[in-house]
């Protein structure tokens, strides 16, 4: 839709468009620092997530040198709790994404390719899917398969598989009609080829788009659960869960759950702000 | 239109079939039902009692086919903690979800459309900017976080509302509050950017250069058709009535059907939940079902090409 | 050497079951309904007609791109394996498709030198990667092109020349057998020219038959050594180019080759009355007679069987042209017909 002039002073979209690089910058370097931190936490986190320093219990951001975002009900370090969170959230995170993407896009071309009842099937599950609130199911399925980190990262995959697979099987459909991969069927090439080498790198803006748009979600999901008790399991620790305990602490201790939000937020926010700039630039046609 | 119903008449059931299927399927198989509810050092003949008393011991299929036919007779089981009718229970909870969730639906509605139609048609202005960056911010900060930031600021720090339990009609702001900007932001955004698409459209510059007046472009052609893609999001958010108040009645202590849910998941009281996720994917069914229907009356190739 | 000659189809049907309105039935509809044609080594057969006519069908269908219905093809004496088993896979290495549209039969991410190496990796011709590479340079020089425009993307490319490309992936197999499905429609006029005499020019070295489908008749009196007309997904005339497009026996045909435009030569041109042919109601017997100008009683009650006409050897179908029976005299309408022919004079 850019270029588009429009009237009564609707703007076409590159001037705003040229504004945003500079939130885009702050968004990246942002998530930089959120992997850095996530890669080197061993190293830069001043103590153990575990450890605690009993003679400071819930000690005030800035009241002693040694915690300087305070310590928790247990006298645990919360930067160093934090730190080891933002692992933990970021690892559940991209493996989540990951998964979800993986099984998404080949159930979309599995659909795409058979059609027919393998398609109905498909699109079965995709109904199925969208039809309860992600959050519930996640709840009935944790509870009941007990919680190991596994699980739910692969729980937290399904997240937004139809997602993937309703926009695969489209993409791959028209791009069936298109053209360019009957050219190469016809060539003689298997389905390997023209899926792996054809296809899919043809649709992957789009899907790497809707990446973008998932990881934050998936975010925001873990970090709920984990919240209501039902993701990661102490001694664990990750962002959700630290609001979490924090909670009890509201009153008393409020710097146990803001840092953690403060980190929730910003990070989905930068996650968000650089998948619509990647949206506005790779794909036009996905809104 | 008969055919065209049908059609979605018989996606619905299947889709509550699966859903029915999943619940069955997750719950039975993933741990055993009697262990649980009895305590793992409970005597063997007690716990042969109770499989016996909940039908555990039978095959799974024939389980699976008395659940079915319970359901279809009316009858979703009882709870295993208290032996009161699952449905029952979730029925005298779901008065207190609605009274949350109905008021914040109206303000997700009445603040996130107006809103994003208006960024749309002033795009770029400060108002805008404005809707955008409060609209990202909505969808970005969990809404138990900002539950809890409500309740740090109107409740520990101010002292105007209470910051937990049901006694009053005040207790019921925050948790509103809470739910219908979260949801407000993502409809605006959702809203403007379906407005940005139709006013994009050739027949729109058509009839506005045709010298139709601007404000009969944006009612008569361009509102109705921006109102397809938005109805859906309208559809899962009445959809989610009833279950999509789960993290705020945690953080507000709102003794309604999430609250209700999380303590069933947590005792793996198997009739609750199951009872929950049927009523869940009903609801959401029934306004799939609508959201269809209407999209029918927005937009009459739909109906042809479902037909 | 072998008898056979390189493709045989017979008695080819292609139904495509389409639904009408909201609520109707689906209709089965005949997009090519019993055609039969032989093509031999190193020769080009044009296939000409309306769109929708059922000429791309074939196409497809004597490639094995799609099952026919009822019928066969036999490639080189072999019957066709069915799509995408590894036989019909193999066999893509003897019979080639060019495309309408030369971008879209593009990979738009892939350069084309990769691209036109690609059936030479996929069938397995060419050892070492040099050696792919030193193909890829001569098919680029074959078709016209620069070997330093191997790395160039389909978009930096101009129409003529992605089509020059298309050409040449289609030939690196060296292949027996080469579908051109309107290629030429979609080039300028001024390109046309030049890629229908790369074809004749390739054709007389490779020894590539080809099957010309094309709406363009004086596209398919260029290149082709025999011609046929399709209506309605049946072939109604076939023979000598020269016979068939000056002298045509079929009034359909006759039709077709008047509406060629002939600059400053006064002529004849029939307008053809009625509906646009539908294959979804399909007239009865011949399925022209609706719109035909010649059109007697039988017409509307016995379809006419392809076959060589008494006289000059030449198939066609029609009761009239076989002589059969009587032509009416020109102009008036013709008895038990609904809507009247008219043969008009165009200047």
């Amino acid at each position: 839709m850019s270029g588009i002039a429009l009237p009564i002073g609707l703007v076409d979209g590159r001037k705003r468009r040229r504004r945003w690089p500079l939130l885009v910058l702050a968004a990246m370097a942002w998530l930089g620092l959120m992997l850095g931190i996530a890669v080197l936490a061993d190293a830069v986190a001043p103590y153990a997530y575990t450890a605690l320093d009993l003679r400071n219990r819930l000690a005030a951001p800035g009241a002693t040198w040694l915690h300087p975002l305070g310590t928790d009900e247990l006298g645990r370090d919360v930067l160093s709790r934090l730190i080891f969170s933002i692992r933990m959230s970021l690892l559940i995170a991209f493996g989540a994404t990951i998964i979800g993407a993986l099984i998404g896009t080949a159930l979309g071309v599995l659909a795409a390719h058979f059609r027919g009842f393998v398609e109905q099937v498909v699109m079965a599950l995709v109904d199925f899917s969208a039809s309860l609130p992600f959050l519930i199911l996640a709840l009935a399925v944790l509870a009941f398969f007990g919680n190991s980190l596994t699980l739910f990262i692969c729980l937290l995959g399904l997240h937004a598989w139809e997602r993937y697979a309703r926009i695969a099987r489209g993409l791959v459909i028209s791009a069936g009609a298109q053209g360019y991969a009957a050219a190469v069927r016809q060539l003689g090439a298997s389905p390997w080829r023209i899926y792996g080498r054809h296809v899919l790198p043809n649709i992957a803006s789009t899907l790497i788009v809707s990446m973008t748009l998932a990881f934050p979600e998936i975010i925001l999901l873990e970090s709920g659960l984990s919240f209501l008790g039902l993701g990661v399991q102490p001694p664990e620790t990750s962002l959700g869960a630290m609001v979490g305990y924090g909670r009890e602490y509201l009153t008393r201790a409020p710097w146990i759950l803001l840092s953690p939000a403060v980190v929730i937020v910003l990070t989905t926010f930068s996650v968000s702000v650089l998948g619509d700039w990647l949206r506005d630039r790779l794909d036009p046609t996905l809104h | 239109m008969l055919r065209f119903l049908g059609f979605r008449l018989l996606r619905a059931a299947i889709t509550i079939v699966m859903v029915v299927s999943f619940a069955f399927v997750v719950l039975r198989l993933s741990g055993d039902p009697a262990q649980i509810i009895m305590g793992a050092d409970a005597p063997p003949e007690a716990i042969a009692a109770f499989r016996r008393a909940w039908g555990l011991e039978e095959p799974l299929w024939l389980q699976y086919l008395r659940y079915f036919g319970a359901i279809f007779s009316g009858d979703l089981g009882r709870s295993m903690r208290d032996g009161r009718e699952a449905i029952a229970l979730v029925a005298e909870r779901i008065p207190a979800t609605l009274a949350l969730t109905i008021p914040a639906l109206l303000i997700k509605l009445g603040i996130g459309i107006p809103a994003g139609i208006t960024a749309a048609l002033h795009r770029n202005s400060l108002v805008d900017r404005a809707v955008m960056v409060l609209a990202v911010a909505g969808f970005t900060v969990p809404s138990f976080v900002l539950g809890l930031l409500l309740v740090l600021v109107f409740a520990v720090q101010l002292g105007w509302l209470p910051s937990g339990g049901q006694e009053s009609w005040r207790h019921a702001i925050l948790p509103i509050v809470t739910m219908g900007v979260g949801g407000a932001a993502v409809l605006a955004r959702f809203t403007r950017s379906a407005m940005l698409e139709v006013l994009g459209q050739p027949y729109i510059r058509t009839a506005s250069a045709k010298g139709v007046p601007w404000r009969a472009v944006v009612w008569g052609h361009a509102l109705p058709n921006a109102a397809i893609p938005t109805v859906t999001i309208i559809g899962f958010m009445v959809g989610s009535l009833i279950a999509g108040a789960v993290v705020v009645e945690s953080v507000f202590s709102w003794p309604g059907v999430g609250r209700l849910l999380v303590v069933a998941v947590a005792n793996r009281d198997l009739a609750v939940v199951q009872c929950i996720l049927l009523l869940v994917a009903a609801t959401m069914v029934a306004a799939n079902l609508v959201v269809d229907l209407l999209y029918g009356a927005l937009d009459p190739r739909l109906r042809q090409r479902a037909g | 050497m072998r008898k056979a000659p390189l493709l045989e189809a017979m008695g080819l049907t292609r139904r495509y079951a389409m639904r009408r309105g909201f609520l109707g039935r689906p209709v089965e509809v005949r997009a090519v309904d019993g055609v039969s044609l032989t093509l031999e080594r190193g020769r080009t057969l044009g296939l000409v007609g309306e769109s929708g006519c059922g000429k791309s069908t074939t196409g497809r269908l004597v490639l094995g791109l799609e099952m026919p219905d009822a019928g066969s093809v036999a490639f080189e004496g072999q019957p066709m394996p069915a799509p995408g088993t590894p036989p019909w896979r193999a066999m893509r290495a003897r019979m080639q498709m060019v495309f309408q549209d030369p971008l879209g039969a593009l990979d738009r991410r892939m350069a084309i030198g990769a691209q036109i190496a690609e059936p030479l990796e996929i069938h397995g011709i060419g050892a070492r990667r040099a050696e792919r590479m030193e193909r890829v340079a001569a098919l680029l020089r074959d078709v016209g092109l620069r070997p330093d425009q191997a790395v160039r993307y389909p978009h930096e490319l101009s129409g003529g020349q992605r089509q020059r490309a298309v050409l040449a992936r289609a030939l690196a197999t060296d292949p027996a057998l080469l579908v051109c499905d309107e290629p030429i429609s979609a080039l300028d006029v001024s390109i046309q020219a030049q890629v229908m005499n790369l074809l004749v020019e390739l054709q007389s070295r490779l020894g590539t038959a080809i099957l010309f489908v094309s709406h363009d008749l004086r596209a398919v009196r260029q290149v082709s050594h025999r011609v046929a007309v399709m209506y309605l997904g049946r072939i109604v005339e076939e023979g000598e180019p020269d016979a068939v497009l000056h002298d045509p026996a079929h009034p359909y045909a006759q039709a077709l080759v008047s509406a060629i435009p002939h600059p400053g030569r006064g002529q004849r041109r029939i307008l053809l009355q009625g509906d646009p042919p539908n294959p979804a109601d399909r007239p009865s017997g011949c399925a022209f007679h609706p719109r035909c100008p010649v059109a007697v009683a039988i017409c509307a009650k016995e379809d006419p069987m392809l076959k060589p006409r008494p006289g000059d050897g030449r198939r066609v179908a029609c009761h009239v042209a076989q002589g059969e029976v009587p032509a009416p005299s020109v102009g008036r309408s013709a008895a038990g017909l609904n809507r009247p022919a008219q043969i008009s004079k165009a200047a």
